[in-house]
C-alpha cells in the first residue's frame, strides 16, 4: 500500500481525471453551503481556540484562518453538515474526508503544489478508501456498526496527505498505521448534529497521521494485514495486496465505479423514495386532475431494512435527513424536496405531521440494504378507492444514472453563490475545470475566500 | 437570539441519560475515605510515570509535532518541561503520551489504563480555567474519580472486556469516555450536555490492538485524554449527538460497536448520602517496572528462580548452565515475542522479561535501553525459551499466573510460580513502595525539593483550596 501511494502522475487516466474533478467541484459547493450551518459554526468557534504559525483557509470566510488540522476539521464538517456530499459503492462519502485535508495541507507547503499534484493526491485518497472497503463483505451493505467515513475516510486522508507531502513508501505505511488508531465512530451518531464531525475528524486525523509519520512516528507496518489491525472494524476481513503500481496502466477503481452526487441534502436512500413519491404523486394528479392532500388515506413505503433511516416523526433537521417517511411526505406535500425543506419551520408543519401519521413502512425481502441493489416503492391509497404506486430503481444522480455536467455545475453554482461572490463562484468552476493544467493551486484558496458583498454586509450587521 | 431547546433530550430511563445525570449531579461528599485514598495514590503514580515518560523519544516526537503545528498557547503545563506551555488540548495529548510511553502506568480490572486518559485532561482543563476560578483540590479529585468511575462502569457492560483485549485497545475505547466524563464534571455541564459529551467522545474512540507494542501505542492514551477533553468542550458549546449512544439499539450501533457482547446498565443517581464508586470495590494495579502488566507475573516467577540459583552458585545465572526455559503463561499473541526488536516490543514480551530477570534479578527502567537489549547473554537465554499455554491459565488479569521452569544442564529443574505479583490489586504496593517509585521517576526531571512538595500536595489534595499549588509543581 505504501508503494502505491508513492506512484506518479502519468497513471491518471482521462476517465479518472474527469470523474474526480466532478467530485472536487461538488464537494467544494456543498462545503461552501455547509459553512452556514449551526454545526459548522460551533466547530468554528471551538477551533478558533487554536492559533498557529501555519495558516490555512476556512472555506467561505474571507478573513478567518486556522491551523491546518482545524481548517481540515471545520471544512470537512461543512462538507458533510447537510448530508449533501458524494456517496460511493461500497458505501462511504469519499471526497469530504480527503479534499479539506489536502487543501489545508497545500497552503502550508513551502512550494505550492500544481493542480495535477493535487489531483493525483486526491485520487490516491479516494482509491485507498475504495480498496479498503473491498476487504470485507460487510462494507457492501448499508452500515450498522461503524460509520464508514470514520473507518476508511481517515485512511484515505492519511494516504492523500502522505502523497502530497512526498513521503517515502515506508513513511506512507506508518501514516496508514497511525491513522488506523483514529478510525471508527459508531453509527449511533448518524442522524445527529455530530455526524458531520465524522468527516471533519477523518480529514484532520489523516492529515495528522501523515505529519506524524513525516517526523518519524511509527506504528504497526502490518496494520492492513491484521485482524487486530484495520480488521477490528469488520466482522469479515480479507485484505489483498494492491497491484504493482509501477506498471504503467494502473486500474483505478473510480474508472469502473463512479460516485453518486446528491440532488437533495439527505441520506442517499432518501433519493429513491423521493423519486418514487414524486412519480406516484404525478400518477394521482394525472388520474384525478388535481392533487389534494385530503384524498390520501394511507401511504405505504417499501424500502430496504435500515434502522437509522427509519424515523416516523423526526424532530430535528438531522433526523429529517435520515427519514424515509419525512422525505416521502415532503415530496408529496411540496412536489419537491430541496435545501429549504429541512428548516425547523418546514419540519414542524402540521400538514406534514398529519401526512406522516398516515405512513407505514414495509421492508420486502427482495429489497436489499445496499446502495447498488435497493429500490423504493411508494403506494398512495386514496379515500376514493384507487391506489397509485410508483417505484424507483435508480434515481437521477446515482452512478447508474449520473448527473449531467450542466446539472452538476448548476448545483455547485446554487450552493456556492449563497456564500461567494460571482467572481469566486466562476473562479472555482474554472480552476477545477482545468485543474490538471493549473501551475499553482493556491489560486483555488483565494477564490474560496471571496465572499459576496451581501455576505459581508450581513456579517457586519450582526456585529 | 432564541435559545434553541435541545430536541434530542434522552428520555429519563435510558442508560445514556443515567450517565449524564450521574456526571452532573455527583458531589465531593460522595467520595468515601477509601476512594479518596486510592485515587490519590493513582494521581501520584500517574504524575511520576508521566514525568519520567517526558524523557522518551516518542514524547519528544509528539511534542515536536505539537510545536510545529501550533504556536505556543500560554495556558497548560507540559510534564517536566519548564518554559514550555501548550494549549490545553495539546498539553493533554503530550502528557497522556508521556504517561503511557513506557507502559509504566496503572492497570485496572477489567483491563485498561485508567489514569493516563483522565489526569492529563483534568490538569490541562484546570490550567485553562481563569485564575479567580480555579478548581479546589477536592473538585479536581472528584472530576478525576468521575473519569475513572465511568470507565469502570463501561467496562462492565461486556464479557469481552474482562479478558486481555484482542480487538480494540481498551484505553482508546473507555479512556476517551472517561476523559470526557471527567472534563464534563469539571466544567459543571448539565446532565444533557454531559450525556452529549459522552456521545461526541464515542465518535472519537477506538484504536486497534495492532498498534500496541509499537511506538504509536502511547498515542492511544494521549488521544483518549485530548479527545475526551475536546468532546466536553464541544458539548459545552452546544454540540449535540446521540442521546442513545450507551444504550443497546438493534440495527444501529452506538458505544456497543466496540464490543461483540454488550449489555449496558444504568448508573444510579447519586443519592443524598453516598455512591459506591467501583474503586472502593476494585483497586488498581501499579507497575514496578515499565512493561505490560502480564510481564510482572513472569518477572516475579523468574525472580524466585534467580534467587535460588544465585544463592547456590556464583551470583549470576550464566546461559551456559541453562538448557531450557519453559514459561507457562496465558495465550495472548501481542505479548508473545521470542526476539523483540524495539523497546516497545520488549515491553510486550514474556520471553524478554523472564530472561532479563534470570540475568539481573529484576526488570528496571534500564532493562529496555539498547545496550541492555543487545546483550549476548540475554540473546543466548532467549533462544532457549519455549512457551506453554495451560488451559487453567486464562488471559485475564484477575485470574492468570506465571510459571518459569528452568532446566539446567545436567538435568536439574528449578521452578518458580507467581499467582499475584507485588503491585497487583490483590497485593498492593505499600505507600512507601509507591513513593519510592514516584521519587525514582520524578527525580529524573525535577529537583528533589519539587519532588517532595508534589508528594505532599497530592497527599493533601482533598484539603487544597486551589489546585494551582499542584499545577505549578509539574514543571
Amino acid at each position: 500500500e505504501g508503494v502505491f501511494v508513492n506512484q506518479g502522475k502519468n497513471s491518471l487516466t482521462d476517465g479518472v481525471i474527469n470523474r474526480s474533478k466532478r467530485m472536487m467541484l461538488d464537494t467544494l459547493g456543498v462545503g461552501l453551503l455547509g459553512t452556514r450551518t449551526a454545526v459548522f459554526n460551533k466547530a468554528l468557534k471551538y477551533s478558533q481556540l487554536f492559533t498557529s504559525r501555519e495558516r490555512s483557509s476556512v472555506w467561505g470566510q474571507s478573513d478567518i484562518i486556522l491551523p491546518p488540522h482545524y481548517a481540515a476539521f471545520v471544512n470537512g464538517i461543512a462538507v458533510h453538515s447537510m448530508d449533501f456530499d458524494d456517496t460511493w459503492h461500497p458505501a462511504t462519502h469519499p471526497s469530504g474526508a480527503v479534499l479539506p485535508a489536502l487543501l489545508a495541507l497545500a497552503e502550508t507547503l513551502p512550494s505550492q503544489p500544481s493542480g495535477l499534484d493535487l489531483l493525483l493526491a486526491f485520487n490516491v485518497g479516494i482509491e485507498v478508501q475504495g480498496r479498503l472497503m473491498r476487504f470485507s463483505k460487510e462494507a457492501y451493505n448499508i452500515p450498522e456498526r461503524f460509520h464508514p467515513p470514520s473507518v476508511v475516510g481517515v485512511m484515505g486522508s492519511a494516504a492523500a496527505s502522505a502523497k502530497l507531502l512526498g513521503l517515502s513508501p515506508e513513511q506512507c505505511i506508518h501514516a496508514l498505521a497511525i491513522a488506523a488508531s483514529s478510525a471508527g465512530a459508531p453509527l449511533a451518531n448518524a442522524a445527529t448534529q455530530t455526524k458531520p464531525l465524522h468527516i471533519g475528524n477523518a480529514a484532520r486525523g489523516g492529515l495528522e497521521a501523515a505529519r506524524l509519520a513525516q517526523i518519524g512516528l511509527k506504528g504497526n507496518p502490518a496494520i492492513l494485514d491484521l485482524d487486530r489491525g484495520l480488521g477490528v472494524y469488520y466482522k469479515d476481513y480479507s485484505p489483498s495486496a494492491m497491484a504493482d503500481s509501477a506498471v504503467r496502466a494502473y486500474k483505478w477503481i473510480l474508472e469502473d465505479q463512479d460516485v453518486a452526487f446528491k440532488r437533495i441534502p439527505a441520506h442517499l436512500g432518501m433519493h429513491w423514495v423521493v423519486d418514487a413519491a414524486l412519480a406516484a404523486r404525478e400518477k394521482l394528479q394525472n388520474a384525478v386532475g388535481k392533487f389534494d392532500l385530503s384524498q390520501i388515506r394511507h401511504v405505504t413505503l417499501r424500502v430496504p431494512p435500515s434502522k437509522y433511516v427509519n424515523c416516523p416523526l423526526p424532530a430535528t433537521e438531522h433526523q429529517a435527513r435520515h427519514s424515509f417517511q419525512f422525505n416521502a411526505c415532503t415530496a408529496l406535500l411540496d412536489n419537491k424536496v430541496t435545501v429549504a425543506s429541512f428548516g425547523d419551520a418546514q419540519i414542524g408543519r402540521s400538514a406534514l405531521k398529519e401526512l406522516l401519521g398516515k405512513v407505514s413502512l414495509e421492508t420486502p425481502e427482495d429489497n436489499l440494504p445496499s446502495f447498488d441493489k435497493m429500490y423504493c416503492e411508494v403506494e398512495i391509497a386514496t379515500h376514493q378507492g384507487p391506489s397509485y404506486t410508483a417505484r424507483c430503481d435508480t434515481f437521477y444522480g446515482h452512478w447508474r444514472k449520473p448527473l449531467t455536467l450542466k446539472h452538476l455545475v448548476d448545483k455547485f453554482r446554487v450552493n456556492a453563490s449563497s456564500v461567494l461572490c460571482t467572481v469566486g463562484v466562476e473562479g472555482v468552476i474554472d480552476v477545477i475545470g482545468n485543474i490538471e493544467r493549473v501551475a499553482d493551486c493556491s489560486i483555488l484558496g483565494s477564490y474560496l475566500r471571496m465572499t459576496s458583498n451581501q455576505e459581508h454586509l450581513d456579517r457586519m450587521r450582526i456585529l | 437570539r432564541a435559545i434553541h431547546k435541545s430536541a434530542v433530550e434522552a428520555p429519563e430511563d435510558t442508560v445514556t441519560a443515567s450517565f449524564g445525570k450521574f456526571i452532573s449531579e455527583i458531589k465531593p461528599q460522595h467520595l468515601s475515605p477509601v476512594v479518596l485514598h486510592r485515587s490519590k495514590r493513582m494521581v501520584l503514580d500517574s504524575i511520576g510515570v508521566g514525568l519520567i515518560g517526558s524523557t522518551t523519544d516518542v514524547f519528544e516526537l509528539a511534542l515536536q509535532h505539537c510545536q510545529n503545528m501550533y504556536a505556543p498557547g500560554d495556558s497548560s503545563s507540559v510534564y517536566g518541561h519548564r518554559g514550555i506551555r501548550l494549549s490545553p488540548i495539546l498539553a493533554a495529548f503530550v502528557n497522556g503520551v508521556a504517561t503511557h510511553s513506557m507502559d509504566f502506568d496503572d492497570t485496572w480490572h477489567p483491563a485498561t489504563h485508567p489514569s493516563g486518559a483522565v489526569l492529563p485532561a483534568v490538569l490541562a482543563l484546570s490550567d485553562m480555567m481563569p485564575a479567580n476560578n480555579k478548581p479546589s483540590g477536592l473538585d479536581f479529585l472528584l472530576a478525576f474519580n468521575v473519569g475513572i468511575e465511568i470507565q469502570g462502569r463501561l467496562l462492565r457492560f461486556s464479557n469481552e472486556a474482562h479478558n486481555i483485549p484482542k480487538r480494540f485497545h481498551p484505553p482508546s475505547v473507555v479512556g476517551t469516555m472517561g476523559s470526557a466524563a471527567a472534563c464534563a464534571r469539571l466544567l459543571s455541564l448539565d446532565p444533557i450536555q454531559s450525556s452529549h459529551a459522552l456521545a461526541i467522545a464515542a465518535s472519537l474512540a477506538g484504536a486497534p490492538m495492532a498498534n500496541a507494542a509499537t511506538q504509536s501505542k502511547p498515542l492511544h492514551i494521549g488521544n483518549a485524554s485530548r479527545l475526551g477533553l475536546e468532546a466536553a468542550l464541544l458539548a459545552s458549546r452546544g454540540l449535540e449527538a446521540s442521546p442513545l449512544v450507551l444504550d443497546a439499539v438493534a440495527g444501529v450501533a452506538g458505544f456497543s460497536a466496540f464490543y461483540e457482547d454488550y449489555v449496558p446498565q444504568p448508573l444510579q443517581s447519586p443519592g443524598n448520602d453516598s455512591h459506591m464508586f467501583l474503586l472502593e470495590e476494585q483497586d488498581i494495579g501499579f507497575k514496578r517496572f515499565p512493561a505490560h502488566l502480564g510481564m510482572h507475573w513472569v518477572a516475579d516467577a523468574a525472580a524466585s528462580v534467580h534467587k535460588i540459583l544465585v544463592g547456590v552458585g556464583p551470583g549470576t545465572v550464566s546461559p551456559a548452565q541453562v538448557e531450557d526455559i519453559l514459561l507457562r503463561v496465558p495465550k495472548s499473541k501481542y505479548i508473545n515475542r521470542p526476539f523483540p526488536e524495539s523497546e516497545h516490543e520488549a515491553r510486550h514480551s514474556f520471553q524478554f522479561n523472564a530472561c532479563t530477570v534470570l540475568l539481573d534479578g529484576e526488570v528496571t527502567v534500564q532493562s529496555f535501553t539498547p545496550a541492555a537489549m543487545n546483550r549476548p547473554d540475554l540473546h543466548a537465554l532467549l533462544s532457549r525459551v519455549r512457551l506453554e499455554h495451560p488451559n487453567d491459565n486464562p488471559a485475564n488479569f484477575n485470574r492468570m499466573y506465571g510459571e518459569v521452569q528452568l532446566t539446567l544442564v545436567g538435568g536439574d529443574t528449578v521452578k518458580g510460580r507467581c499467582n499475584t505479583f507485588y503491585g497487583h490489586w490483590r497485593n498492593p504496593l505499600s505507600n512507601d513502595s509507591l513513593r519510592k517509585k514516584f521519587r525514582s521517576n520524578a527525580e529524573v526531571v525535577l529537583p528533589s525539593e519539587k519532588v517532595e512538595r508534589l508528594i505532599e500536595v497530592v497527599e493533601d489534595l482533598d484539603q487544597l483550596r486551589d489546585c494551582r499549588n499542584l499545577l505549578s509543581q509539574l514543571q
